[in-house]
């Protein structure tokens, strides 16, 4: 059968692309499949150091696309998570050296060999932006609860749309306190903006910003609610799509406190 | 009527009352002055006197209808004030029975009508009205030569009445738009949240006014159904 190619998009920066592209790669491979995780962001390339794999990238996905070498010589298999493979973006160059029309060559034969791909698109509505969705099959829009990421989400939806591509949204970087409070947007309040099929609710979480730092998968860390989230949106992607989506709550008053004081150790 | 050589305010007796003519084209201090000389001479039949104002057949005067009723009323005492009975015009009333008799068939309206929800960077454009039954977000744009009905929110911008018509409207279910212009008049968006409640934007003295559509009842003035 041939795989997915699931494109990881946001229209701003900075909303947790590259960590959520890192993460559900990650968990899909978890559950036994066999996934490539490819970095668009030529030029600014992150999803190497995100996943720990920085040391030992040799080709990229412009040689790739361009024909100086294999898939197989350009993807970087992780050691820790078995069926998870890496294809980094070049360093060097800018996003123009890629085309959507090349892009959607190597995409076919990506289909081949995986049973997911997924395309860390850089921001931004550009070049870059179109040589990430030219081969994919799937969207995943990743939006954090403030209006101007809301505001480019939806924009992005609609050139997603314009492609005939059904995007589905995760709401990354919920602080439940703040919504409680009012301070920030619900999950509901962006889902009423953007109607898309929601895959996902992700809460702020402070082990998303160590585990980006050491290259560690943030869903190999089984006390990361961040990474909780990620594996049950992959489990969702992957099929089980009447999982239910949890919402990301605090706990209050007495209970609540001695309930996290004790659960830490 | 409305010629310079008429003078602005003619006063007839009527039945049990006076018939006003006025000239709604004349400086409203001179109707003033004038109707200060003829009520003067009338003195105390004035008081309670029933008064017929004619405005010559001329619309749209409506305020100063009022202005001038309240005038009258204040300084001179008179009773009742009235308009003159509306006469019967033969072209209109054939115009009308023939909506009737062809259930409006006959009429051509432009309406550019669309569903579904207006997305940030997503630009509509018609030379026509614009429905939309779903929601516009903020980011997107609407602009239509005629009248804009959303029917949801309204939250992106919109111009109505693009060729310079100030007399366009803009309806929407919720209305909050980050920028609205009418015509050549512009308004930024209010920050407020919706009241829940649809809401119509006119333009009024050169400015726009945004009041509750069901509440401003805009159009139940109108006389007969007419083709936008």
């Amino acid at each position: 059968m041939e795989g997915r190619i699931i494109v990881v998009t946001s229209g701003k920066g900075g909303v947790g692309k590259t960590t959520a592209t890192a993460s559900i790669g990650a968990a899909l491979a978890l559950e036994g499949k066999r996934v490539a995780v490819i970095d668009m962001d030529i030029g600014l390339r992150n999803l190497d150091v995100v996943l720990g794999l920085e040391n030992r990238i040799v080709f990229n996905i412009v040689d790739v696309v361009n024909g100086k070498c294999k898939l197989r010589q350009a993807a970087i298999r992780d050691r820790r998570i078995e069926n998870l493979f890496l294809i980094p973006a070049s360093q060097s160059d800018n996003k123009d050296i890629l085309t959507p029309a090349g892009v959607e060559r190597v995409g076919r034969l990506l289909k081949k060999e995986f049973d997911y791909v997924l395309m860390d698109s850089p921001a931004g509505i550009e070049r870059g932006f179109e040589n990430s969705i030219a081969s994919a099959d799937e969207a995943v829009v990743i939006c954090t609860p403030d209006v101007s990421s809301v505001r480019d989400a939806d924009r992005v939806i609609g050139l997603l749309y314009a492609r005939s591509i059904t995007p589905k949204l995760v709401v990354n970087r919920i602080v439940p306190e703040m919504v409680a409070k009012g301070d920030m947007l619900s999950h509901e309040d962006v889902i009423d903006v953007l109607s898309v099929p929601l895959v996902g609710l992700v809460p702020m979480d402070q082990q998303v910003v160590i585990s980006s730092n050491v290259g560690l998968p943030l869903v190999m860390q089984n006390d990361s609610t961040a990474g909780q989230a990620f594996r049950r949106i992959a489990r969702r992607l992957n099929g089980e799509s009447d999982l239910p989506i949890q919402v990301p709550s605090h706990k209050k008053g007495m209970w609540g406190m001695l309930t996290r004081k004790f659960g830490k150790k | 009527m409305g010629t310079n050589d008429m003078p602005p305010v003619k006063l007839k007796g009527v039945g049990d009352g006076f018939w006003i003519t006025v000239d709604p084209q004349a400086p409203e201090e001179t109707i003033e002055e004038q109707l200060t000389l003829l009520f003067q001479r009338l003195r105390h039949l004035a008081i309670n006197a029933r008064i017929t104002l004619d405005m010559g057949g001329a619309t749209g005067c409506d305020e100063l209808v009022t202005r001038l009723t309240a005038f009258l009323k204040e300084t001179f005492q008179v009773g009742v004030v009235t308009l003159p009975p509306e006469k019967r015009s033969i072209p209109v009333e054939r115009t009308r029975q023939r909506d009737l008799s062809r259930g409006w068939k006959h009429h051509r309206s432009d309406v550019l009508m669309l569903r579904g929800r207006v997305r940030s960077g997503q630009k509509i454009e018609s030379r026509k009205h614009i429905v939309i039954m779903g929601n516009v977000n903020p980011g997107a744009e609407i602009l239509a030569g005629g009248h804009v009905i959303v029917l949801g929110q309204l939250r992106g911008r919109v111009h109505a009445g693009i060729s310079e018509d100030e007399t366009a409207t803009v309806v929407a279910l919720e209305f909050r738009p980050t920028h609205v212009q009418i015509g050549g008049v512009a308004a930024a968006g209010l920050d407020s949240a919706g009241n829940g409640k649809a809401e119509i934007a006119v333009v009024e003295k050169g400015r726009i006014v945004v009041q509750s559509y069901l509440e401003s009842n805009l159009f139940d003035a109108l006389p007969w159904p007419e083709v936008m």
